[in-house]
């Protein structure tokens, strides 16, 4: 089943943040807001956070310390080579090898993460309400079954905000 | 933080949103111009000569190069690293400037990391039809194998080039990637066609702009950007230990890593420089490539030139310092007079002296002059490379071993065929994808527009 939505389309990012602003003053739950590029008071006012760099770091502890075991392994357990009486556990010429592959461990698992947690892969059905925000307008969505007060309200509000247009709609996910 | 009282606006021409799109989408939407096509065909035919010549390679054997006992590595390794050096840009660019918070990169960087991908692309043919057997190349990865369980040699720098090289082609590859799937998105929900709306809208990934997508886009970014900075020390500086832990004269020096790093950023800028030119003559892009922008990279230049010729006299003044009389014969009777003196010259003309001239703000302004410079330092580079491999093996310990060394067709066919590639990659770049990162530079507007600075709020500090 498909919930109507109330979307509110704005020209200028500060009229859609003091929108925002007034709106959580209210207690009006916000659905979603849609930017054409990152607006960090967005962000903030959304309250969402994310462990992401925790996540980095930890990919990077683990991809270290596994390129570091596999080259101990493979010099020094599983095939030691006498390279003129050197040790073989040669620990300054792995370092290179681990930093490299430690990036690439970090770079490939964050994307991944990414991929997963922003839910941003191919072929995926996303619902974009009004597909002008991605190019050149600020759409702020909320869930109609979720409205205390009226609907009127809230559209008075958004409007009195410097809301350019307010209508409802059924959000279908494309392709 | 981007003051434009001082500095004046990023982007000229009192744009708005839909503006920018338009702007940055229309070279796709138009119908591929003349001097395209014709650059494509050119491109296309010098990359033919390469792929002959690689077949002869493959075919016959690297006795069709004119590489020898003495002097091993010829042009395949001259030309590595100076494709290399030229892949350095993209990041050096995108990641530095990001970590440094330069919004005046926000027009350029797209660009540079689309370079950087097909330089690397280049770059890395060259390691792989020097191993002799290329079907054999795989031999390289480190997997259990039935050759006996052999590993690799994990403390050979040229194992560690192989890492370095392939992790940076994956990396800059999905920085440059993920860097354009908001841009993607606006390109599908703007397209008129059918057919352009499927394929842009498979590869934005079903992208929405959603604060939820937003917030990890973010978080993404400052993590590849932080750890990327990184790989562009490190991926060059590896690429100098090929050189550096050997003990050939002209090549056991300390000072490679360094030194080499900063060459590949010198000759990147060049090539971005070279490129930014050709795209703001091409597409008429002077509102999002100012001519600020060309003086920032013009600067940047000057002050890398000037380490580049600190360096070349540091490397001469050690060959005479460390009482080496192999090291003083390589620099001074190999490379400041004698059978190499011009390429030495050349190298030091055009990275140390000629890019000197930016420091008139005339010439800076001048974009024929700047364009003819950065060509220079490209030149300059690759003389670089010439002189560092060829003076130092063709006459190193032993005078029997001396030797003269010239290429081939073969070896200059498949150096034509990699400059054939890359135009060829770069046109398809102007053609496919917006040229200038959409959703970044809609980001700096309202900071950089004097007009709406009262409107400005602290969201891009």
């Amino acid at each position: 089943m498909n919930k109507t939505s109330i979307i509110g389309v704005f020209d200028e990012e500060h009229a859609l943040l003091a929108a925002v602003d007034q709106v959580k003053k209210e207690g009006i739950e916000i659905n979603e807001i849609y930017t054409p590029y990152p607006m960090h008071e967005v962000l903030e006012a959304m309250g969402n956070k994310t462990r992401f760099t925790f996540a980095a770091f930890l990919y990077g502890f683990i991809g270290a310390s596994s390129v570091l075991a596999f080259l101990y392994y493979t010099s020094v357990i599983d095939w030691p080579i006498n390279y003129g009486g050197k040790p073989t556990n040669a620990f300054p010429s792995f370092i290179v090898v681990t930093i490299i592959l430690t990036i690439l461990t970090v770079t490939l698992a964050s994307l991944f993460t990414f991929s997963a947690r922003a839910a941003i892969y191919p072929g995926k059905a996303y619902i974009l309400p009004d597909s002008r925000s991605t190019d050149d307008k600020f759409v702020i969505v909320f869930d109609k079954s979720m409205l205390k007060g009226g609907a009127e309200k809230l559209n008075a509000l958004l409007f009195e905000k410097g809301a350019v247009e307010v209508y409802e709609k059924e959000l279908q996910p494309q392709i | 933080m981007y003051k434009t009282e001082v500095r004046g606006p990023l982007i000229l021409g009192d744009k708005n949103y839909r503006q920018i799109s338009d702007d940055v989408i229309a070279p796709i939407n138009q119908p591929i111009p003349g001097w395209w096509k014709v650059a494509f065909f050119i491109a296309l035919l010098m990359g033919i000569f390469g792929i002959l010549a690689l077949y002869q390679t493959v075919v016959v054997g690297l006795g069709t190069w004119g590489v020898n006992n003495s002097v091993g590595w010829g042009w395949e390794i001259i030309n590595f690293v100076w494709w290399i050096g030229i892949g350095h840009a993209g990041t050096a660019f995108s990641i530095f400037l990001l970590i440094l918070r330069q919004k005046w990169r926000t027009s350029i960087n797209r660009a540079a990391e689309a370079m950087t991908v097909v330089a690397v692309m280049c770059a890395a043919i060259f390691p792989a039809i020097h191993m002799g057997r290329v079907w054999l190349a795989f031999f390289i990865f480190p997997y259990p194998n039935t050759r006996g369980s052999l590993w690799v040699n994990f403390n050979s720098p040229l194992f560690w080039d192989f890492i370095a090289i392939s992790a940076y082609l994956l990396i800059s590859a999905s920085f440059w990637y993920f860097g354009m799937v908001p841009d993607f998105a606006t390109i599908r929900d703007k397209a008129t066609s059918k057919i352009k709306k499927a394929v842009y809208g498979f590869f934005a990934f079903g992208w929405t702009g959603s604060s939820r997508e937003w917030l990890r886009y973010e978080a993404l970014s400052y993590v590849l950007g932080g750890i990327a900075a990184v790989l562009v020390v490190s991926v060059h500086s590896i690429v100098s230990t090929d050189f550096a832990v050997s003990v050939i004269p002209g090549w056991h020096t300390t000072v490679f890593p360094p030194y080499f790093v900063v060459g590949a950023i010198f000759s990147g800028f060049a090539m971005v420089m070279t490129l930014m030119i050709i795209i703001r003559k091409m597409y008429k892009f002077q509102e999002y490539v100012t001519d600020s922008h060309l003086n920032a990279i013009a600067k940047i230049l000057i002050f890398v030139s000037l380490i580049m010729g600190t360096a070349y006299a540091t490397e001469v003044f050690i060959g005479w310092y460390s009482g080496s009389e192999y090291e003083m014969f390589t620099f001074f009777k190999n490379r400041v007079t004698g059978d190499y003196a011009f390429q030495f010259w050349a190298m030091v003309v055009c990275n140390a002296f000629i890019p000197q001239l930016f420091w008139f703000k005339k010439v800076r302004q001048n974009l024929t002059m700047a364009f003819i410079i950065s060509i220079f330092i490209n030149i300059g580079m690759w003389y670089e490379r010439f002189n560092i491999l060829i003076t130092s093996l063709s006459k190193d310990y032993l005078p029997s071993s001396w030797t003269t060394y010239s290429p081939t067709w073969v070896e200059i066919g498949i150096y034509v065929g990699t400059l054939g590639l890359f135009t060829m990659g770069v046109l398809l770049f102007f053609k496919y994808i917006p040229m200038i990162a959409i959703s970044e530079v809609k980001s700096v507007l309202k900071v950089s527009t004097p007009v709406t600075n009262e409107k400005k709020h602290m969201s891009h500090e």
